[in-house]
Formats: C-alpha cells, sequence, structure tokens
C-alpha cells in the first residue's frame, strides 16, 4: 500500500516536502491510524498526534486524499492510493502532520463553553425536562477535533475573526440549554460582521464532521436566536 | 428593535430582500405568462402603472442591497488591506449607486412618458 505524507520540521527544513511510504504487511479492517503506526515504526522521524484510536479523543485529525477526518476510525480499504495525508489546513504545522490548535482553542474559549448562571447556585442539581435535554443532541457530541473548523474557508481567511463551526456549534450547546442563564451576554459577545456571520453556509463543516454533527444548522439556529433576541 | 450589530443587520436584508425578490420575481413570470400580447407597449404599459412601478422601485433597491452585502462579504474576506478594502468597497458602492439612479431613472420615465 503506497502513501504520500507531508513531512516538515520547521527547525531544519526550509519547506515542506511529500514523502512516499510503502506499507507491504496490511491486514482487512485496519484503520488509517494503525497502517501510519506501521510506517512510524519505519520510519520514527514521522510525527503525527493520536490518543484512544476509536474516534473519542479527537486527536488524530488530518487531511485524508484532500479531505479532514480522523486517521483511527477511516479504514484502508475506501483510500484510493497513494493515499495522501497533510495537516489539517489553515493552522500553523508544528511538525509533520502535527498542527498548532491555539487559534482553535482561543476560538473555543471565546464562547465561554460552560454554564454561565445569574442565579445562586441550588443546593440541588438543576433540573430539565426530556424535552429540554433533548434539545442539546447534535450538540454535546463534539471531540473537538478540529476537522470542521480546519476544512472552513471562513476560518481559513479569518482565523482570527471568525469563531468557526467548531466554537459555534459550542455556542449553540450552550444557548439552547435550559439551564443557562447567559443568553444575552453569548449572542452580544456573537455580534458583528466577524464572529458569527463570516459563515456563507458552505456546509464543508457538515461534510466531514467525524461526528456527523450539523454546524451549519447550529449557526443557523444561533441566528434566528439573534434575530428573536434583538426584535 | 436594536439592530446595531452589522453581522446581524446585513443578514437580515440579505434575507428580507432575497424574499422579496423572489416573490417579484414569481409575480412578474406570472403577469407576463397571463398576458397574449408580449412586446414592448406591453411591457410599458404595465409599468406605467403606479403599483408596478413601486413594486420593480423596491425591487431593484432589494438588487442593490442584496449585491452591496454579497460583494461586501467577498471583499471582508479576501481582502485584508485596509486600503484596499477601502478602495474596493468604494468602488463597489459608487457602481451600485449609480446603477440604483440608471435604474430609477428608467422607471421613472416609464412613468411619464
Amino acid at each position: 500500500m503506497k502513501f504520500l505524507i507531508y513531512r516538515y520540521n520547521p527547525e531544519t527544513d526550509s519547506e515542506p516536502r511529500m514523502q512516499e511510504y510503502e506499507l507491504a504487511d496490511t491486514e482487512p479492517g485496519m484503520m488509517l491510524l494503525n497502517a501510519l503506526e506501521r510506517l512510524k515504526a519505519q520510519d520514527e522521524s514521522l510525527s503525527f498526534r493520536r490518543s484512544c484510536g476509536e474516534g473519542v479523543c479527537g486527536s488524530d485529525g488530518m487531511n485524508i486524499n484532500g479531505r479532514n477526518g480522523l486517521a483511527c476510525i477511516t479504514p484502508l480499504t475506501i483510500l484510493k492510493q497513494p493515499i495522501e495525508l497533510r495537516p489539517m489546513p489553515g493552522l500553523p504545522v508544528i511538525r509533520d502532520l502535527i498542527v498548532d490548535m491555539e487559534q482553535f482553542f482561543h476560538q473555543y474559549r471565546s464562547v465561554k463553553p460552560y454554564l454561565i448562571r445569574h442565579d445562586p447556585d441550588p443546593e440541588i442539581e438543576i433540573k430539565q425536562s426530556p424535552e429540554e435535554r433533548d434539545k442539546l443532541d447534535g450538540l454535546y457530541e463534539c471531540i473537538l477535533c478540529g476537522c470542521c473548523t480546519t476544512s472552513c474557508p471562513s476560518f481559513w481567511w479569518n482565523p482570527d475573526l471568525f469563531r468557526g463551526p467548531a466554537a459555534l456549534l459550542q455556542s449553540a450547546r450552550f444557548l439552547m440549554d435550559s439551564r443557562d442563564q447567559g443568553t444575552a451576554v453569548r449572542l452580544d459577545e456573537l455580534e458583528g460582521p466577524y464572529r458569527l456571520f463570516r459563515c456563507h453556509t458552505i456546509m464543508n463543516c457538515v461534510d466531514v464532521c467525524p461526528k456527523n454533527l450539523n454546524p451549519t444548522k447550529a449557526i443557523g439556529n444561533i441566528k434566528k436566536l439573534m434575530v428573536k433576541h434583538h426584535i | 428593535m436594536k439592530l446595531h450589530a452589522h453581522g446581524l443587520r446585513a443578514w437580515l436584508l440579505q434575507r428580507m430582500s432575497a424574499l422579496y425578490m423572489t416573490g417579484y420575481t414569481l409575480f412578474v413570470l406570472f403577469i407576463f405568462s397571463c398576458s397574449t400580447v408580449l412586446d414592448y407597449q406591453s411591457w410599458h404599459d404595465r409599468m406605467a402603472e403606479p403599483f408596478f412601478s413601486l413594486a420593480t422601485s423596491i425591487f431593484f433597491a432589494g438588487l442593490l442591497v442584496h449585491a452591496w452585502v454579497g460583494i461586501r462579504d467577498v471583499i471582508m474576506d479576501y481582502a485584508h488591506s485596509a486600503m484596499l478594502r477601502f478602495i474596493l468597497l468604494s468602488a463597489t458602492g459608487v457602481s451600485l449607486f449609480s446603477i440604483g439612479i440608471w435604474m430609477l431613472r428608467v422607471v421613472m420615465m416609464v412613468g411619464i412618458t
């Protein structure tokens, strides 16, 4: 099985290059991450992030044959050869397939991804009805892998100003939460032409999300909530 | 109503103008498909009616607003230099304003001739 992998070490390389690899011992049911681990055994300088290996931690997001995805849940059999692996686009490369996620997490922190409460904390848990809890489905499952945000052209052009689909999905997750009391603060923070409204419904985020979430729909719901809140 | 937010205001204007333009286009298609004669005179007579003239003026105003928001978005995405952005936005504004004046002239001329 043939691979073409992006290699770049900013400390030693003047520019990135694509390096060819070949893996002879592949097995049925093997995931891309397993193949990468075997390639790393051949060439220990090859660098990539990985952790849980089962699509839960979101560490091994990368650009696989031109499309962002998680290596650990991408079967080798569905990939056309040579399998071309690049770091997720739009973020600075630390080394090979590892990108600096600081900008991504800065945007994530900016949407205050936690419950905002003005009332004193109750002595017991804040209860939700099943209907209220259902509103969080499709929002809370995000694993922050960054596949959506780094496939979004609006984020590529304005990574410092546009919050990006992952952060906005998290914003929607707390806006829809019946226990949250920070609606006005959250919506005010998203006002302006950039933070929320750079989304042009391109929907690359929906296309690549490994958890099959729909950030575009969540962004649309924030816009509707903003209209309701302002009128 | 507080619509000081440029993002929300622009987004709403773009959507409302799109809705109006869709409605107007369907209405015009319906009106002209019901007409037996389709020539310049029938178009002129129809456009001379005050209701039609007003609806058409609103259509063109909506078209210009819609185009302004769309082009402004593209410029904001791609032109990051303040000077370049200023030049492009100014050129767009002047162009759309000129087109608006021309459209208004056409609609008014139909009404008085």
